[in-house]
């Protein structure tokens, strides 16, 4: 199954996308403008569609600022915390994300809403 | 005037309690489909002898409030459909605030609201799927105009209604609409125990001089769910003669 592919087609109808370009890249927040309740429509229709458990926290990268900070208390690096929180996510994502943080804006891309459902099929 | 409806399936909490026995004869007769929840053997028998001439026009699934395994089970058996909710569940636990057993009160609300906000994210996630959904939360008087002895009750009342107003708030646009009734001193349950022991004088504290009867409780909440009250979201309705009106 192209994960992708379905999560793209889940999108175009939850946001009303028939113009937009998708690509794994895209971030779904500043990109696709999908705010609370589109999140909270699309982990359950991911939910439905993949047959997978979905932890909206985990899924959309909830807290991934609050784990930084915890990093930095625990005087340990940022990545190899939030891989242990974030298992599905690449360590070089991780970093990434880490890196564009400061930036401001939520940095969530499709390619980690993939990420999360190919790690979720795997448990199931 | 005929109400209509935005769905069938009429999922109610505590489904053995009078006042939910009363209202799924008028569900039936709006040929609706209650789904009744029990939480022991004794709540089974309770709605199937009331049932008894309406077999197979309703369902039963076991429910146990603070078991999340027992809800996991319920929204499998009902493959997460239903239209509507009814919230007929409150355990009691009445005792003065400076002489409650600290076990006793995490538990109580344990169940009671946290359990409570569990089920509405299942609920609420399962209406999602369809867009469309209704909620009915029954209060309680006392949770504005508690006696002595119902602070627990009456927090465990406001906070459940707290969280059933922001369902209404957070998911109105996707067709998801909450509403609270308040009832007063009902001739049923707690109420008519309550009446009872205090006769006379409690009915003379409320304006219309009589206690809230079942009847006039169901076909409010059948009113609820009607297509005619969709606007009437995230808010409480009061239903008790006047009592909390006035001094």
């Amino acid at each position: 199954m192209d994960i992708f592919a379905e999560i793209e087609i889940i999108l175009t109808e939850l946001l009303d996308l028939e113009e937009k370009e998708i690509t794994p890249d895209t971030y779904l927040i500043q990109d696709l403008g999908a705010e609370s309740i589109d999140l909270l429509e699309l982990a359950v229709a991911i939910n439905s569609r993949f047959r997978v458990p979905v932890k909206d926290d985990d899924i959309f990268l909830t807290r991934f600022r609050q784990y930084m900070a915890e990093a930095e208390e625990q005087g340990t690096g940022a990545v190899p915390y939030i891989a242990e929180k974030y298992p599905f996510l690449a360590k070089d994502r991780i970093g990434e994300i880490v890196s564009r943080m400061t930036e401001g804006g939520p940095q969530l891309k499709i390619k980690d809403l993939v990420n999360y459902v190919m790690f979720q099929s795997r448990g199931v | 005037m005929k109400e209509t409806f935005p769905g069938s399936r009429v999922l109610i909490l505590g489904g053995s309690c009078e006042i939910a026995l009363t209202l799924v004869l008028y569900l039936i007769e709006a040929s609706l489909l209650p789904i009744l929840t029990y939480r022991n053997e004794r709540g089974l028998r309770s709605i199937r002898e009331a049932l008894m001439p309406f077999a197979g026009r309703y369902e039963t699934h076991h429910l146990n409030f603070g078991d999340r395994a027992s809800l996991d089970t319920l929204f499998r058996s009902i493959d997460d459909d239903l239209d509507f909710l009814i919230d007929f569940v409150q355990e009691d636990y009445e005792s003065f605030i400076a002489s409650a057993d600290e076990e006793r009160i995490c538990r109580f609300f344990a169940d009671n609201v946290s359990f409570r906000a569990e089920i509405l994210k299942r609920a609420g996630r399962a209406m999602l799927k369809k867009r469309r959904g209704r909620l009915i939360y029954i209060s309680s008087s006392a949770a504005e105009r508690p006696n002595p002895g119902q602070g627990f009750y009456a927090a465990a009342k406001l906070a459940s209604e707290a969280l059933y107003r922001n369902m209404g708030l957070e998911m109105g646009e996707r067709g998801i609409t909450t509403a609270i009734l308040r009832p007063g001193y009902v001739d049923a349950g707690r109420g008519a125990i309550f009446m009872r022991k205090h006769g006379r004088v409690l009915l003379e504290m409320i304006p219309v001089k009589r206690a809230i009867t079942q009847e006039e409780i169901a076909q409010t909440i059948l009113f609820l769910l009607s297509d005619s009250a969709i606007g009437i979201n995230a808010t409480a309705i009061v239903l008790d003669g006047g009592l909390t009106a006035g001094k």
